[in-house]
């Protein structure tokens, strides 16, 4: 005779509150906010508006929109493009490499896999950085850059410090969760050859969280290069300073013409970094 | 005694292995081989009992003492041991972290010096796979990735190998290359060898001494041919208090 079933597990029901719960969460802002769809059509000159805007995207500016009234000494407009790139370019580099340095350095701390093999105390140390990286992650670049602007003035270092703050810190919560799933069986065979804490974690451990570490840093550099030309909102002279003046001066062909050049830079990133993860991997 | 998660996992257990013998450990899953091999290199120090390696006892080492012990002690594990995208050539030389200090460790691994790249490629033709110094690891077969741990080991200059399932994971075929190779360095570099096997024809035809765990006691001690086909089926014949629930392999 065939025994009964086991009895199945009651997931259903947790898996069915999880769901409610998100669900009610999106009605009570929709709600709270009073959204209605009605709102997403454009009003009459907004559509104007639009129909302009998305027009312009498929004959972006390749000279001055209107050269009336400019000086005639002025530089051709696509060089002023390729100026507003290459800023925004070395403001994200700059941030970046100050995040990749505090990242790394906060992330090794915050990792539980750093501190395997040592004195327990170090974990209140360990917390503390935690707390420490929360901190940073908490204030988005563009507050930053209000309180940098107001102390600092439009100087490159408050931009680029407004960007690498927040960015160290997320930096450092995604390594550190990157070295502690890493395989550990490696590194468990070196600790038993007699190696020294420190030598089994960077030799043991940390190589096999490398190729996650580099992808991820590429894909926080695209985001940077992001932020550094909405940097350009403040009036440091990122791609998102003409990008604002084209908008308000109504020139929408050469709106267009930067953010293609925004495209353009994204997908070479991508291209450059699926390069290296392929040398990674193979 | 040793306890892993509460459960006494070796009990009783009363060795003696000389210097340059040779040693099975036989017996199922469960039976403690891992863990009296983690007991040897002082990974583990029992609740009771004591442990002598190399006329230390163990009891008495601080860490760092015992990190001084274990360089001098090699390891090849069951499979997963080695830094997977790491060159062969680095993994070998990691062999001796045991015996360096922090920088001139990490300064072996960026720039290997000459010396050192010749030792490790002297090594590497002798267990058969020189032509592999500078592929990742983890290309490479599961055969040749125990080889590369034996490598390790050669590299490391130890008195003692320890061995927990070496091949386990390699393919029957290359099993026994792998152990007569394990065997032949044994012999050569004078090391006293314990390895931790299930396959009873492997153990009889490469090891002198057969000692069989059983629930974490030894069951059998002797030379291998003392062991009869009745005292194998006891051995691993199942046992309803064999509930060793803290170990995860055997």
């Amino acid at each position: 005779m065939a025994k009964p079933l086991p009895l199945a597990p009651r997931l259903p029901t947790r898996r069915v509150r999880i769901l409610t719960g998100i669900f009610l969460a999106a009605v009570i802002a929709f709600f709270g906010l009073g959204l209605s769809l009605g709102e997403l059509i454009p009003r009459d000159s907004g559509f104007q508006l639009v129909l302009e805007f998305f027009s312009a995207s498929v004959q972006p500016a390749f000279t001055y929109q209107n050269s009336e009234g400019l000086p005639s000494d002025i530089s051709p407009f696509l060089f002023k493009v390729g100026r507003g790139l290459w800023t925004t370019l070395t403001y994200a580099v700059a941030a970046m490499s100050l995040s990749l340095i505090g990242g790394m350095v906060l992330g090794l701390f915050a990792s539980a896999s750093f501190w395997e093999r040592r004195h327990p105390a170090w974990a209140t140390f360990r917390w503390t950085v935690r707390v420490l990286i929360a901190a940073m992650r908490s204030v988005h670049e563009l507050l930053l850059a209000l309180v940098f602007l107001a102390t600092l003035g439009i100087t490159p270092g408050a931009a680029v410090l407004a960007i690498a703050i927040p960015y160290s810190g997320t930096l450092a919560k995604v390594f550190s969760e990157m070295l502690d799933e890493s395989p550990r069986e490696a590194a468990d065979a070196l600790s038993y050859l007699g190696a020294k804490p420190l030598q089994v974690f960077l030799i043991g451990r940390f190589p096999r969280a490398l190729p996650d570490i580099a992808a991820y840093s590429f894909y926080r550099l695209e985001c940077a290069v992001r932020s550094s030309a909405v940097m350009g909102f403040f009036g440091f002279t990122t791609i998102g300073l003409y990008l604002r003046q084209s908008f308000e001066n109504l020139h929408y062909r050469e709106v267009w013409t930067y953010l293609y050049a925004l495209i353009v830079v994204v997908l070479i990133l991508e291209v450059w970094s699926a390069h290296l993860r392929r040398r990674f991997v193979a | 005694m040793v306890h892993l998660g509460g459960t006494p996992v070796l009990r009783g257990v009363n060795l003696e292995v000389s210097c340059g013998e040779r040693v099975a450990l036989l017996g199922p899953s469960g039976a403690g081989k891992t863990t009296l091999l983690r007991v040897i290199n002082g990974v583990i120090v029992p609740r009771s009992g004591s442990v002598e390696v190399q006329d230390t006892n163990l009891r008495k080492l601080d860490q760092g003492a015992l990190r001084q012990l274990r360089s001098r002690i090699g390891f090849v594990h069951q499979d997963h041991s080695l830094v997977a995208n790491l060159r062969v050539l680095h993994n070998v030389v990691a062999g001796r972290l045991g015996q360096r200090s922090f920088w001139s460790s990490l300064r072996d691994i960026v720039r290997t010096s000459k010396a050192d790249l010749l030792e490790v490629h002297r090594i590497l033709e002798r267990v058969g796979i020189g032509d592999k110094l500078y592929q990742r690891t983890d290309s490479l077969s599961g055969g040749q990735q125990q080889r590369v741990a034996l490598a390790r080991a050669l590299f490391q200059q130890p008195k003692m190998l320890l061995a927990d399932e070496p091949v386990a994971s390699v393919d029957p075929t290359r099993s026994r290359d792998l152990l007569n190779l394990m065997t032949e360095l044994a012999a050569e570099e004078g090391w006293t060898l314990v390895v931790s096997i299930h396959d009873l024809e492997l153990a009889r035809e490469f090891f002198p001494r057969v000692v069989g765990l059983r629930n974490g006691e030894v069951y059998f001690d002797g030379p291998a041919e003392d062991l009869t086909p009745q005292m194998v089926t006891e051995l691993y014949s199942m046992d309803s208090t064999s509930s060793t629930g803290g170990e995860q392999d055997g």
